[in-house]
């Protein structure tokens, strides 16, 4: 418990400033929907008039923006880059955090194993996550709400929550397997950013090419593509199953090799 | 007992050596000198003993149980000073103690009553912020966290570095208190009169290996003293021939420079009928003495 409350007082700040950005986003982009709600027809025949592959990086391909839900789905791809690079840097750095600030000669020659540090630490990160979801989710209900006033379908909201969660866990597994298995004690945040943003970009190109349609099982960002769950009304069980498998394969992996590697003082 | 018993102990790091086949026994109750060069291989053994680092071969024990099955369990007994301490920013002296202190199963008021003496006995101010003390009062703070749990062993890294004389000696008298307890000590330098100071017995490593172990006292015999003149004149070499226990002899324009080892008083006779303008009698460095004497 010694960790987990140590790791808590030391990002707490960090989170006040990804939550203020979240509410930033979510409200900020909810406002505008009054906007084009209000526009009418006009502006969503403007969007049909985009090239589609405009409309696939705004995320906008295969929702309708004059919806409140189409529309929010448009904003829940920015929410989940957000979220989950917030995820994938936490989990990056609650394990490599030590190494790079030199502190791990204090830390690891206490009486605790290197395995009960890394679970102490991964739960210290996933209350941060948890912490983000929770305000990401009550404030998307609450501007949903306030900027489109017929609209009654939270449970959809609370369906792409969870897959933002599942997406921020992914994602935070891969940072800290990555910072499990670097022993440079920078590269891990870097390189776990880095591969988001590849995925993210794997997602785009995806779309704009149906030949590449194998790619889908490479990018998260498909396994919980906002115009397919609503459409569907569900979350796919098969992308579901296939995160939690990576995400327990990351996991392990952190602490075997965590345990194994020589530590960077 | 034998506190530590390493045995071929080895450390390479990919290919480059660390340590290689170290044999080290610290007995109960004995503080252990342990003294080579910057990158000889101090910090590797420790670091292997403690855990950070995994031996490539050979293996050691501590308090008799092996090091790389019990790390946390005999890491409860052990206090542990590193040659440099970093702190998380932001933290106060008495928040970064209190979460030392939480690791260990000691009663918490007795590490409480502990931290508090330990304080008072080494000046610092507990409610301080770790970022705005100096180097020495943060060596202040890794002592307290080393020693709050009245650990059965310590090992020390180049402790004294940053610490003024009298706090160095109040830290000395610490060590002696505690080793009067009967806690072993592993004491880690590259300077050889605070070895000479504290310790009993003495390890010398020169790249990753142990070449010599002796009793402290047999060391002693061996001093060498580092002479620098500055002269007015060239002095010729002549000088200095058939004078026993000179070596290293510099001479230039107008500096002589050598080791000594051997009765003073020859040597100052020489030294007097010199023209001098300057003149230095220094320890020498323990890398002088590994090069002339050890190798």
């Amino acid at each position: 418990m010694n960790i987990i409350f140590r790791e808590i007082r030391a990002h707490y700040k960090g989170l006040i400033g990804w939550s203020a950005g979240m509410l930033f986003l979510v409200i900020a982009g909810m406002a505008k929907f009054s906007a084009i709600a209000s526009g009418g027809q006009q502006a969503i025949q403007l969007f049909k008039t985009f090239p589609k592959p405009v409309l696939v990086i705004a995320g906008i391909n295969g929702l309708d923006v004059g919806t409140a839900i189409g529309y929010f789905g448009v904003l829940y791809l920015y929410i989940l880059l957000l979220a989950t690079i917030h995820a994938a840097m936490i989990g990056a750095e609650i394990i490599s955090k030590e190494e790079r600030d030199r502190t791990s000669e204090f830390l690891y020659p206490k009486p605790i194993s290197r395995s009960k540090i890394v679970t102490e630490k991964l739960i210290a990160a996933i209350i941060n996550i948890i912490i983000l979801n929770l305000i990401t989710t009550v404030s998307s209900i609450l501007a949903v709400s306030f900027y489109a006033k017929n609209f009654s379908n939270n449970n959809m909201i609370l369906t792409l929550m969870i897959g933002l969660f599942i997406m921020q866990i992914l994602f935070f597994a891969l940072g800290s397997v990555l910072a499990g298995v670097f022993k440079n004690p920078k590269l891990p945040t870097v390189v776990a950013t880095a591969i988001l943003l590849v995925t993210y970009i794997i997602w785009v190109i995806v779309d704009l090419n149906s030949k590449l349609d194998f790619l889908k099982y490479v990018t998260p960002f498909k396994y919980f593509d906002a115009s397919v769950i609503i459409n569907d009304g569900h979350l796919d069980p098969l992308y579901i199953a296939l995160s939690s498998v990576i995400i327990v394969i990351f996991i392990t992996t952190t602490y075997i090799f965590f345990n194994r590697r020589d530590l960077k003082v | 007992m034998n506190i530590i018993e390493t045995k071929k102990l080895t450390k390479y790091y990919g290919k480059s050596l660390g340590i290689e086949n170290v044999d080290l026994t610290v007995k109960e109750g004995e503080i252990f000198g342990f003294i080579g060069p910057n990158g000889a291989g101090k910090s590797t053994t420790i670091r292997t003993l403690l855990g950070l680092i995994h031996p490539t071969s050979g293996s050691a024990t501590i308090f008799g149980r092996d090091i790389t099955k019990f790390g946390p369990e005999i890491n409860e007994e052990i206090g542990y000073l590193p040659s440099e301490v970093f702190y998380y920013d932001g933290m106060k002296v008495i928040d970064l103690i209190k979460y030392s202190a939480n690791f260990y199963k000691k009663d918490s008021r007795v590490i409480s009553k502990r931290i508090k003496e330990l304080a008072v006995y080494l000046d610092l101010d507990l409610k301080k912020k770790i970022d705005d003390l100096s180097y020495g009062n943060k060596k202040k703070v890794g002592i307290i966290q080393g020693l709050l749990h009245e650990p059965k062993l310590i090992i020390l890294d180049e402790p004294t570095g940053g610490l003024d004389p009298l706090m160095q000696q109040r830290f000395f008298d610490l060590l002696r208190q505690e080793n009067k307890k009967g806690v072993t000590i592993l004491f880690s330098s590259h300077i050889l009169s605070e070895v000479q100071k504290l310790c009993d017995r003495v390890a010398i490593i020169k790249n990753g290996k142990i070449i010599r172990v002796d009793k402290i006292s047999s060391l002693a015999e061996n001093t060498h003293k580092r002479f620098k003149l500055e002269t007015a004149v060239r002095v010729d070499k002549s000088r200095f021939t058939g004078i026993r226990g000179i070596s290293d002899l510099v001479i230039t324009d107008n500096s002589v420079s050598f080791l000594f080892r051997g009765r003073i008083n020859e040597i100052t006779k020489i030294i007097a009928s010199l023209n001098l303008t300057n003149m230095l009698v220094e320890e020498p460095d323990l890398e002088e003495i590994f090069m002339h004497y050890y190798v």
